[in-house]
């Protein structure tokens, strides 16, 4: 069985709870202050936060698992390329031909990678604790047009969809002998196209069908204030968590650009 | 089994009259959902066989460990290949790739719109017969004659995706015709056909059937199972429940009851009257008709 594509976890814990608005906001100024600071630790605690957050929220190890197995790629490749390509510092490890690898090469490949991974980390945070209704009701409300805010939920809702389209159509044609594995690399990308043009069939028809099942129920009728069943409100723990949030994102940034907090991959200032 | 009003096993060991054998067939999806619970079956060559269940009884998981779609988490499938290594002429699926199995084993998926790509007709159905690797001339003759047998010569240069829902499932079921394979397995084949169209289909997969081929056909309705298959294989949560001649299945209703299956409606009204002398396995109305002419003169 596939990895599902729906991320939420649904679960009644404290983080479900907060205002999917508080959330977005955490993502936003997680990611800038990510983007802010350069260091190793400041990386690895933000990563130690983000996990303490998830697994407070009842997400369960294999969705944490999952998230690093798909970083690993990015994991290995950043520090990879970062030694090769930008050998720096005085403390030369290694020197083979043009090959120089560097102690500070080496921190700041894996300083990048961690950075990367924190940020994933905190768009997960969000992701699996809020589930798309709310996700696209929070960007609704702040200011995205309802019909916007439709397509990213069908969207959202088809990935899953279309990533089991994907495998039957590819099991389809595979029963007619058709072979991915034959040939060079273009023959391979070539023999993908039977998969690509049948789901893209699949999906217009599928587009169409949805378009007009919508308008029979009235969707986009001139006139008519949308209502809604479920409504998300600020409480006052909202504001509180949002107020705290602030607090941190100003301190952590004074820090960085008053002090120089965390400019270096190893030492805090 | 002595008790047992049918057989639930096949045998398991191959004969030369073996299409398919599946020797202790688990799996399991991502270790989590147990599909398939420890099969043993045999399917014979030029065997006719409907595989029923309710939803989520396995139907399609086994099929598809047929033709390599999915591989064996335990057990072993074999099945009849054109480059035998057994004396039966049997080889382990494990060992081969869905394209070399595509060769013996052709599978009609249940939406003819996962396979249709081509701009026409014509090369819709000479796909398959290409990834084969066959020459050109014999690969148009296949065509030709797929085209023919199907009644499809008046769509061949049409583009298969804008025709209407009944021939893109001819041309889904000629696209793998045209593959020649040994057996095939068509996965629920008439859902959204007319009863025009059903019967076309049905009456082309019976000639198919006549000529040698071994049918396996995964489908909910029981009407076209007793009107068409020898035997049927009944699932239930991932093991055999029934493996038994179509007649000596349906026969046995009440064994069924909790698989959702029930006979059709013509082999439940003969039951009733059993206690007036009607038999107890009529499957057809033609059957039930010449039974009560014999009841009545």
């Amino acid at each position: 069985m596939s990895f599902s594509f729906d991320l939420y976890v649904q679960r009644r814990s404290w983080l479900h709870a907060v205002d999917p608005r508080v959330k977005l906001a955490f993502v936003f100024l997680g990611t800038l202050l990510m983007l802010a600071f350069k260091n190793l630790f400041v990386m690895l605690l933000s990563l130690v936060v983000t996990h303490l957050l998830i697994f407070s929220a009842g997400v369960p190890g294999h969705k944490v698992k999952w998230v690093w197995k798909t970083m690993l790629p990015i994991n290995i490749l950043i520090p990879t390329l970062w030694v090769i390509f930008y050998p720096e510092g005085p403390t030369v490890l290694f020197q083979f031909w043009f090959l120089k690898v560097t102690a500070l090469s080496i921190l700041r490949g894996v300083s990048l990678a961690l950075r990367l991974d924190a940020i994933a980390f905190i768009c997960f945070t969000w992701l699996f604790t809020t589930d798309q209704a709310s996700l696209v009701r929070s960007l609704v409300k702040l200011g995205l047009p309802f019909e916007w805010g439709l397509v990213l939920a069908i969207g959202l809702r088809y990935i899953p969809t279309f990533y089991g389209l994907y495998t039957i159509v590819s099991e389809a044609q595979q029963a007619r002998a058709l072979d991915l594995t034959r040939g060079n690399f273009f023959t391979r990308v070539r023999s993908y196209l039977p998969i690509l043009i049948a789901m893209l069939i699949s999906a217009l028809r599928t587009s169409e069908q949805l378009a007009r099942a919508m308008e029979s129920r009235a969707l986009g009728l001139p006139g008519i204030q949308r209502t809604c069943l479920r409504d998300i409100r600020f409480r006052p723990a909202d504001y509180a968590y949002t107020a705290l949030l602030i607090a941190i994102f100003s301190f952590l940034l004074t820090l960085r650009f008053q002090f120089g907090l965390g400019t270096h991959p190893l030492y805090l200032f | 089994m002595a008790d047992e009003p049918f057989r639930t096993r096949g045998s398991k060991l191959e004969t030369p009259n073996s299409a398919i054998v599946v020797q202790d067939l688990w799996y399991s999806y991502g270790g989590e959902v147990t599909a398939l619970r420890g099969i043993d079956l045999e399917i014979q060559d030029g065997d006719y066989v409907a595989v029923i269940g309710q939803n989520g009884s396995g139907k399609t998981t086994l099929v598809k460990h047929f033709n390599g779609l999915l591989k064996p988490a335990r057990g072993r499938v074999l099945v009849k290949g054109l480059d035998s290594r057994t004396c039966s002429g049997l080889r382990d699926t494990a060992d081969l790739t869905v394209g070399q199995l595509a060769q013996t084993v052709g599978y009609v998926f249940q939406n003819p719109d996962h396979q249709i790509f081509c701009d026409t007709t014509r090369e819709e159905l000479a796909f398959g017969p290409r990834n084969l690797g066959l020459p050109e001339a014999e690969v148009r003759g296949r065509v030709e004659e797929a085209l023919a047998r199907f009644d499809l010569k008046e769509y061949a240069d049409r583009p298969p995706a804008v025709l209407g829902y009944g021939l893109r499932r001819k041309i889904g079921v000629a696209a793998v015709y045209a593959m020649r394979p040994r057996i095939f397995i068509l996965d629920e084949p008439t859902t959204g056909l007319d009863w025009r169209s059903t019967m076309e289909l049905m009456d082309l997969i019976g000639e198919m059937h006549r000529r040698g081929h071994t049918i396996l056909l995964v489908t909910h309705d029981m009407k076209l199972v007793a009107a068409f298959s020898q035997k049927s294989l009944v699932l239930r949560d991932g093991q055999v429940l029934a493996y038994d001649e179509t007649r000596t299945v349906f026969k046995h209703s009440e064994v069924l009851r909790d698989t959702q299956i029930e006979p059709p409606q013509i082999t439940q009204l003969a039951k009733r009257m059993v206690p007036f002398g009607m038999p107890d396995d009529v499957l057809s109305v033609e059957e039930f008709y010449a039974a009560y002419c014999r009841l009545g003169g």
